[in-house]
């Protein structure tokens, strides 16, 4: 059989998608995440619940969502609530299984940024608030990241999401739900986990054609490196497939994405006006 | 105590909703976020030039770089605001912010609407998960300075509670499927923030694709998303929502939101944008129209959705009365004589 050839981003939704069990409550955002929840929908975990925070729950999207509300893309849904609705008697009844999240900032302790980069008044980019991060992470059972083109900081600019805080039992002491928070980190070139006591996050496995050295560089800290690195398998065929059939812009990423699409749009609008 | 507005018929214009409803200084929220979003609303309000509005914004996604363009706003409380590209590219916002022409509080979404939940419920403030505590969104305040977060302890536990507290915006707007002329609003999909948007605020302007009669709203009450006694304007407004979509309608489209996304990474471009497609034309007809000229109909036209339909609810009863055709009663199983009969016997009048 042929090698399976696959992109940065589909070995990422190959992977996030086998945090998703079958039966499990999950609550998604548009990009590589909603990629990977519908895989596992459509592979290994049929009866998973899949909900935006728009109220939208229980959809079976045709095309990856522009946002959390596009309705084309979430035709046909079986139960339609508000964003109270879900914060409150799902997320906040200790409903949510898993979260996905996309990583902007993170620490070493799981804490997240994805509402402003740099100072916050003299800021390199501003994103607006926090959207639905802190709550998410805050209280799903776990919360499973994805990282492109975001990086490690030994602190965040600002905390939109809480991760383990200061670390060991940080979290708990805080309130949260004993057991929830962050719990992987799947980037481009390997996967991270959080140590057991300390919850401090390590690699514990290295995509094909990356060394440790090439991921150490890029965290500004030394970063605690597993005793026997997971081997990570590569999509499947079919999951190539699935994740082309549904979400070839995700496939490609962003940066190909706007390569692609942005001189065709402008053809499109030439004969358009012409 | 919310004003009720009783008038049987409130239809009229955008210009004239938003001339009579939308004032200077107001606090305005913008009742869809994301989806079905009032764009035609959200432009006459730029068109007629309201100055220092405090905008709360659940979910941003191309509205609230127009409206700083039209310099309408000065204060945005937001919990989220779509961003397309990265680092290299400054946007509208981030241009405004710069220059000091606005000011921004950041919530979380669900901090957020649970203010309007509170104001819309009457409360002065709310719980909401504690967690929110440990985010640099309880920590960091600008404009909400003092009032953005704060603490209660639980009467029951003890336990020490976050809570926010209720606001009541001045203004809504929302861009709806259907309503009839009184203003009985609704919205299928997404459905988001925009209720407790609506309930929460002072006056309620509706825009909608269709206006219908009293009874296709009184056959389908579950969609209804604001009573019309909150509602002070209706207007009928088809594609009201574009280039944003709504189901049963039309999709979001792709194409004229990467125009105004290209045009508006320059400070010329942003500027020439509004000109054509909101200065540059009166109304919601003559921006369709001009949408039709530039790049031809059939582009809105493919944009529009196929049917979906939803399986009727049955509000049937067995339509029963009190008394039956036999004069006979629903209830005590009398004729009339024998019940007033009765009341006599009984004692049933007090007035001899």
């Amino acid at each position: 059989m042929a090698e399976v050839r696959y992109t940065e981003a589909e070995i990422i939704v190959a992977n996030a998608a086998r945090e998703i069990e079958d039966g499990d409550i999950v609550v998604i955002g548009q990009g590589i995440p909603m990629a990977a929840g519908v895989l596992a929908k459509a592979t290994h975990a049929p009866n998973c619940v899949i909900l935006t925070e728009a109220g939208l729950v229980g959809i079976e999207p045709f095309r990856n969502p522009l946002h959390i509300a596009d309705p084309t893309c979430t035709r046909g849904y079986t139960y339609s609530c508000d964003m109270i609705d879900v914060f409150s008697t799902i997320v906040n009844r200790g409903l949510v299984d898993v979260t996905f999240l996309g990583v902007g900032q993170i620490d070493r302790y799981g804490n997240m940024n994805s509402t402003v980069f740099g100072d916050y008044h003299d800021f390199r980019m501003r994103m607006m608030g926090a959207g639905g991060a802190p709550e998410f992470f805050g209280y799903a059972r776990k919360a499973v990241l994805t990282m492109r083109g975001g990086k490690f900081v030994e602190k965040v600019d600002y905390v939109s999401s809480p991760g383990y805080l200061d670390g060991y039992d940080a979290r708990e002491k805080a309130g949260f739900p004993p057991g929830s928070g962050p719990k992987v980190v799947y980037a481009t070139k390997g996967v991270f986990r959080f140590h057991e006591e300390s919850k401090e996050i390590y690699l514990a496995g290295v995509f094909p054609g990356h060394t440790v050295e090439e991921i150490k560089a890029e965290v500004p800290w030394d970063l605690m490196v597993a005793d026997e690195l997971a081997e990570l398998p590569p999509p499947t065929r079919e999951e190539v497939e699935l994740i082309r059939e549904f979400a070839p812009e995700i496939a490609a990423g962003r940066r190909l994405q706007l390569e692609l699409s942005i001189p065709r749009i402008l053809n499109i609008l030439a004969s358009r006006t012409s | 105590m919310p004003e009720k507005f009783m008038q049987e018929d409130k239809r009229m214009t955008a210009r004239e909703a938003v001339e009579r409803f939308v004032s200077d200084g107001d606090s305005l929220v913008i009742a869809n976020c994301l989806y079905g979003t009032p764009y035609a609303l959200i432009h006459e309000i730029i068109r007629q030039g309201r100055k220092n509005l405090t905008v709360f914004q659940q979910g941003g996604i191309d509205e609230i770089d127009q409206l700083i363009l039209g310099k309408c706003v000065s204060s945005l409380i937001m919990a989220y605001n779509f961003r397309v590209a990265g680092e290299r590219i400054e946007t509208v916002l981030e241009r405004a912010l710069r220059r000091g022409e606005v000011e921004v509080e950041d919530y979380s979404n669900y901090t957020l609407l649970a203010m309007l939940q509170a104001g819309a419920m009457g409360y002065p403030f709310l719980p909401v998960m504690s967690g929110i505590r440990e985010t640099d969104v309880y920590r960091k305040e600008t404009i909400c300075a003092g009032q953005k977060f704060g603490e209660v302890e639980c009467p029951f536990t003890g336990e020490k509670v976050v809570v926010v507290k209720g606001r009541n915006p001045d203004v809504a707007v929302l861009h709806v499927q259907r309503a009839d002329k009184a203003g009985n609003a609704q919205l299928w999909g997404a459905l988001i923030n925009s209720k407790w948007a609506c309930l929460a605020s002072s006056r309620v302007i509706v825009s909608c694709e269709q206006i219908v009669d009293r009874d296709t709203i009184m056959r389908s009450p579950h969609l209804t998303i604001v009573p019309s006694f909150r509602v002070c304007a209706v207007v009928e407004e088809p594609w009201g929502a574009h280039p944003s979509e709504l189901l049963g309608f039309y999709d979001y489209d792709m194409i004229f939101r990467s125009l105004l996304f290209m045009q508006t990474m320059s400070e010329e471009g942003g500027k020439a944008w509004m000109d054509e497609w909101v200065y540059g034309v009166a109304d919601r007809r003559e921006y369709l129209q001009h949408y039709a000229d530039r790049f031809g109909l059939k582009y809105l036209q493919e944009l529009r959705a196929k049917p979906y339909p939803s399986i009727p609810a049955d509000y049937g009863a067995s339509g029963r009365r009190a008394w039956d055709e036999n004069e006979v009663s629903f209830n005590f199983q009398l004729t009339r004589d024998e019940f007033l009969r009765a009341l006599e016997e009984k004692g049933g009048f007090v007035n001899g």
